[in-house]
């Protein structure tokens, strides 16, 4: 069924594949691979039916023209934590490809994209009553950087999902503020099949116009925050998750105001349905705020993943 | 520009149109509330309100153009493909029954709305540009439909064309009553344009001016400038943004498969389509999607949106 499942009969470089199952109250690995740089490691399974895989790169790092491509398939009842160990950083774009990422073969061509560019590709198909939790750290985009991340979900009806995705300013003891070259995000949610969300983020510094009253940088648009964070929540285990932070957004009201607060957050139900779940929005002057508020807010996926599950998102 | 399209501008450039913008200020209302753009904000640039309101224009009109345009050129392209069949269809009129292609374009139109709605993920947008998408839909059927058979008409090409686009018009809106289709405003401003006949680069930079005007208008509202004030920012700053931004967007689409009959072959629009990574719409300011988002936590407000 697992090998069925699998449509990559040969591994490329930067690929990986997670194929989850759930029997007899335990989540179970059935497949669990990755080629270089790519890296997949599940340190142990859980109680809770809950499997734990981060997902890191040789070197904690991507360079311009690496590939990343990753498969997850999550079957029914079983429940997984995706985690990264440490922010990925995207480093600077160059020209030639690493050696080793030389055998890369993308040939889907609508992922033409440019050779200096890093990409990383994940899929997610989260059967009927599994659930995904996606809370790696954030991105960090390095001087002239251009990272594409595009993320796909197809989620079953009754299945859960908490997809966190953030970037930050750069590294901020060298004076990095939102100097990458391009930042480019996509998180698209297919439920029973139908797309219901599609969120779509371009963060990007062009220096097209020599016009100085043309030339907003990115750091003008995005100041005074240097950490912005995109949460989707959907489905049955985050539905107490939802109501809390609904009812605390709900309870807010907005004063006029001197100076902009350090963090700010947005809610929006994803469509007219409430099944459909909520997008929330994130931004913090630092990366740390961003990063307590996270944690504060999402406490209570604990009850789903245990507590100690739970204490390595957000270390 | 030929006389009838200068007429169609000064027509759809009326302030007075009754398309409902006047209750939008596109967060910026919000933007001002949560205390931005002053000089604590960290902006050096923002140091009187003038500055305020421009360095809004600036990245709104730069995000509303990026993530709307492609949208309003699809939809106003479907439209317009019903002028161009007309002109084709006269010798092979059994090539489709007119109800038959009338019925593919409305689903292709709302294939393009349904995109632009699963990609707002933002319910105080998605509100301000559904209730002022069916008001352009109705200004167009109350206010511009002709209300002539073809038969009656000396023109019977142009007389069909324009039957056409009334009972096109008419059958999206009940679709938006009945919620099959949201009815967003670039899509509706692309229909309302195509039917009108206006040209795709006239109606994606008059979009994109109205946009700016309204939200200097809003400005004026919000006491930030003065009304002399907005018209020299209309008349000086907001040109050149309006031309940069129209001019970095106009060729973007949405990647949707138009299957158009005429004008583009398949193979241009399938590699279009996979640039789309490159070349399809996206949100550039999340700063003011949040902002935006925002706008009902205010404790008092003047704005819907």
């Amino acid at each position: 069924m697992i090998a069925s499942s699998s449509n990559i009969s040969k591994i490329h470089a930067g690929a990986g594949r997670i194929a989850l199952s759930f029997h007899g109250g335990k989540a179970w690995l059935s497949e669990l691979s990755a080629t270089y740089p790519l890296k997949l490691l599940s340190p142990r399974l859980s109680d809770n039916g809950v499997a734990i895989v981060y997902a890191l790169t040789y070197g904690g790092g991507l360079v311009g023209g690496d590939c990343i491509r990753l498969a997850v398939n999550i079957e029914s009842d079983a429940k997984l934590l995706l985690l990264s160990q440490g922010s990925t950083k995207v480093f600077k774009n160059r020209i030639q490809q690493r050696l080793a990422s030389v055998q890369r073969t993308f040939d889907h061509p609508s992922l033409k994209v440019q050779d200096t560019t890093t990409l990383q590709k994940m899929d997610f198909t989260i059967s009927s009553k599994a659930a995904l939790f996606l809370l790696p750290d954030p991105v960090t985009c390095f001087r002239s950087a251009s990272y594409t991340q595009i993320q796909t979900f197809h989620v079953s009806k009754d299945a859960s999902l908490a997809v966190l995705d953030w970037v930050t300013s750069g590294r901020k003891s060298i004076g990095e503020d939102w100097v990458l070259s391009r930042y480019y995000s996509v998180n698209e949610v297919m439920i029973a099949g139908r797309r219901v969300a599609k969120d779509v983020m371009l963060l990007e510094n062009n220096e097209i116009d020599s016009d100085s009253r043309l030339n907003r940088s990115l750091k003008e648009k995005l100041s005074p925050y240097s950490c912005y964070a995109t949460l989707i929540l959907r489905g049955p285990m985050v539905e107490e998750t939802i109501t809390q932070i609904t009812t605390r957004y709900e309870g807010i009201s907005v004063m006029q105001r001197r100076a902009p607060e350090d963090l700010l957050w947005s809610l929006s139900p994803i469509g007219s349905d409430k099944e459909h779940g909520v997008i929330i929005r994130v931004a913090g002057k630092e990366t740390e705020i961003v990063k307590n508020w996270l944690k504060e807010s999402l406490m209570s996926l604990e009850q789903h993943i245990g507590v100690d599950t739970y204490r390595r998102a957000f270390v | 520009m030929d006389n009838d399209e200068t007429y169609l501008l000064l027509l759809l450039s009326d302030s007075n149109l009754p398309t409902g913008s006047f209750v939008a200020s596109s967060g910026f209302e919000s933007y001002i509330k949560h205390g931005f753009g002053t000089a604590d904000a960290g902006d050096s640039r923002t140091g009187n309100k003038m500055n305020k309101t421009i360095v809004f224009m600036h990245n709104s009109i730069n995000a509303y153009a990026r993530s709307a345009l492609p949208f309003m050129s699809d939809a106003h392209r479907i439209v317009q493909g019903i002028v161009r069949s007309a002109e084709y269809s006269r010798d092979s009129e059994k090539d489709l029954e007119p109800e038959e292609y009338l019925k593919e374009t409305l689903q292709k139109i709302q294939q393009v709305d349904d995109l632009y709605d699963v990609m707002t993920l933002n319910h105080v947008t998605k509100r301000a540009s559904k209730s002022q998408g069916v008001a352009l839909l109705t200004l167009y059927s109350k206010g511009f439909s002709s209300p002539l058979h073809p038969s009656s008409s000396s023109d019977v090409k142009k007389a069909t064309v324009d039957y056409t686009m009334a009972s096109l018009v008419a059958k999206y809106k009940t679709c938006i009553r009945s919620e099959c289709a949201p009815g967003h405003l670039p899509i509706c401003w692309g229909i309302l344009t195509g039917a009108l006949g206006l040209t795709l680069e006239r109606s994606q930079y008059l979009h994109i001016f109205l946009y700016a005007r309204s939200l200097l208008s809003a400005s004026v509202r919000l006491n930030e400038i003065g009304p002399y004030n907005a018209q020299q920012i209309l008349l000086r700053v907001s040109r050149l943004v309006i031309e940069a931004e129209v001019e970095n967007c106009k060729d973007l689409r949405t990647g949707i498969r138009l299957g158009l009959k005429s004008g583009e072959s398949k193979d241009a629009e399938e590699s279009r389509n996979f640039d789309k990574v490159f070349n399809g719409p996206a949100n550039t300011w999340p700063l003011g999607e949040i902002l935006a988002a925002r706008h009902d936590l205010q404790h008092s407000r003047i704005f819907n949106s």
